[in-house]
């Protein structure tokens, strides 16, 4: 264990859940990731930031099993899912909140929620992940019979947000979930992570809102076009001068 | 359907005034359905039940059309392919059933009610597991391999698969129509003032409806239904929810290939007679049926199967100013272009990813 993790002292930092070695993903015949490395252990929130195109959805596309990457290892939990299907990632314990949200348009948000839940049989939990989802959302719960295509951009992002609950992950990765928000949701659904991440689940954060993101996270990995250029702890990013430049819009 | 009800507007008046003067298409439009309105008016008219028995030939022509064009919105709703040898795989299980029928149970015209019964249940079960299985070693051989491809490509292969089964039909059957013994009889099941329904369409009514109702209850509450239904608005977050998207294709293409089947079968018994070739114009027909009621929209596709039913017993079986069955394939695809042309996404809408 590392002196930074002893130093923090909260339990964080413990037990190693997610590790990717040096992966290589190609997005077509384009060399999207090249050579990225980065863990997430128990507890943490993780960010990834960068900005357009740096190869940060594909690295969640890797990991997911969408998009397997050709050299590299990828292990959960101990297990080795490099090559695995989405699907078996979903049941290991990895859910996601995809970029652009994703949802079911003609599903009504508590189909979308339940799709969640898809490959749990548990219903009882099924029924309190539910209720968890509506205490942080309650929103959703007035809107639950609404087709998920109608709502606003920020009701949607709830909804993925909620629907990557339901499957009850382990790891919880949300794509840039303050993409095209207004000023007060990005506020809101940085809360949100810190409260599910605060209720026990580790959660991967890809962010381009590099200085929320790094407000939230313990850790974070900057990527540049498919490597990652600086890794620290997020406090340690939002000083780097380098990081401030070019992520922060500090001069 | 919420911003329709939030822009509710404050006045009669206002919205009189507010409304966008038709355009040119909409009264040519409006004009054509009225047109149309008069001409079965005049028809009803000079002889309700003629116009009744007509309207019946058309409901069970359209059922057939239905099961077909189901499947074609099923493949579409879920691949965005149009699966042009499905008319094909129609035609084939139909063939097959013939066979079954006359080589297996050696049915003839003096068969007992009670073989005929068993016989038929059998044939319909074998030409659905047929159907279903070659349907989904299609999409296995020749459609997941080019998923990631340009759509162009697998439209082609489409139609190269549409003319293998096609040659396959030719390779066992050659070109002589299979015919079977009229195993339902035409013996009405009842008949009030010259409106007459015979057992043969009421079966295949009978037969349709269950179909159509298992399909509905499949897709709408099954977590099969589910994972289709998830898998087709988009596949990508289908895979983040846990559900196994390639499983999901198979079993789409499985089952509509059971719906050819089960078509291919109630083809044969009503007109009692197919040949390799018989898919072809079907499939095509039962294709405008699907687009008609917007493709992707199971609804739709039961409805546009009826309306093409309807359309073509119709013109073919009116006697007051009826172009007659020599244009009944003009009228037929002269809807799928006035449909492409003004209202592509159909009556009902298209459910696709893009389709919303």
């Amino acid at each position: 264990m590392s002196k930074e993790e002893r130093e923090r002292g909260d339990g964080k930092g413990n037990g190693l859940i997610l590790e990717v070695e040096d992966i290589h993903t190609y997005y077509g015949s384009i060399h999207a990731i090249k050579g990225v490395t980065l863990e997430v252990h128990e507890g943490e929130i993780v960010t990834l930031i960068g900005a357009n195109g740096a190869g940060k959805s594909t690295t969640l596309r890797s990991i997911n099993g969408l998009n397997h990457p050709r050299e590299g290892r990828i292990r959960f939990q101990g297990k080795d899912i490099t090559n695995e299907a989405p699907h078996n990632v979903v049941k290991m314990g990895i859910s996601q909140s995809p970029e652009g949200r994703k949802l079911f348009p003609r599903m009504s948000v508590l189909e979308n929620l339940q799709m969640g839940a898809f490959q749990r049989n548990d219903r009882s939990a099924i029924a309190e992940d539910l209720e968890r989802v509506y205490g942080l959302f309650p929103r959703l719960s007035e809107r639950k019979s609404q087709k998920a295509g109608t709502l606003s951009g920020g009701e949607q992002q709830m909804v993925a947000m909620g629907r990557a609950l339901m499957a009850s992950p382990k790891l919880l990765m949300l794509d840039e979930p303050s993409m095209g928000l207004a000023p007060i949701f990005v506020e809101k659904i940085f809360e949100i992570v810190q409260e599910i991440n605060d209720q026990g689940t580790p959660v991967l954060l890809v962010e381009q809102n590099a200085l929320m993101a790094l407000d939230v996270a313990d850790r974070g990995y900057v990527m540049e076009t498919g490597v990652i250029a600086v890794t620290d702890e997020a406090k340690n990013l939002r000083q780097n001068e380098k990081v401030q430049k070019a992520y922060l819009g500090i001069e | 359907m919420a911003s329709q009800a939030r822009t509710e507007p404050p006045s009669q008046i206002a919205a009189l005034l507010s409304r966008p003067r038709p355009s040119l298409v909409a009264i040519i439009g409006i004009l054509v359905v009225l047109a149309l309105i008069a001409w079965l008016v005049a028809n009803f008219v000079k002889d309700p039940a003629e116009f009744v028995n007509v309207f019946l030939i058309g409901l069970t022509r359209g059922a057939v059309y239905a099961l077909v064009a189901l499947g074609y919105t099923l493949v579409y709703g879920i691949l965005q392919l149009i699966n042009f040898a499905h008319g094909d795989q129609f035609a084939l299980a139909g063939l097959l059933a013939s066979s079954v029928l006359l080589s297996v149970f050696n049915v003839t015209d003096e068969s007992g009610a009670g073989i005929v019964i068993v016989a038929i249940g059998v044939t319909l079960l074998i030409a659905m597991v047929f159907a279903a299985t070659t349907n989904t070693v299609i999409e296995r051989v020749a459609y997941r391999p080019l998923r990631q491809s340009p759509r162009l490509a697998a439209l082609i292969t489409a139609i190269g698969m549409s003319f293998i089964v096609q040659n396959v039909a030719l390779g066992f059957y050659d070109t002589q129509f299979q015919s079977i013994p009229r195993l339902v009889p035409n013996s009405d099941v009842f008949s009030v003032g010259g409106v007459a329904l015979q057992w043969n369409k009421f079966f295949v009514l009978l037969l349709t409806i269950p179909v159509l109702l298992a399909l509905t209850w499949l897709v709408t509450s099954t977590r099969h239904g589910k994972a289709m239904r998830a898998t087709s608005m988009d596949p990508d977050a289908a895979a983040m929810m846990g559900i196994n998207v390639n499983r999901t294709i198979s079993f789409t293409f499985a089952l509509a290939g059971a719906l050819a089947g089960a078509a291919g079968l109630l083809y044969l018994l009503y007109f009692t007679t197919m040949r390799f070739d018989t898919g072809f114009e079907l499939g095509l027909i039962a294709f405008t049926a699907a687009v008609l009621g917007g493709i992707g929209n199971l609804t739709g596709a039961v409805l546009g199967g009826i309306l093409i039913g309807l359309v073509q017993e119709f013109n073919e079986g009116l006697t007051v100013l009826t172009p007659g069955g020599d244009w009944t394939r003009s009228i037929v695809f002269g809807i799928l272009i006035a449909i492409l042309v003004f209202r592509p996404s159909g009556l009902l809408g298209e459910q696709t990813p893009e389709g919303g």
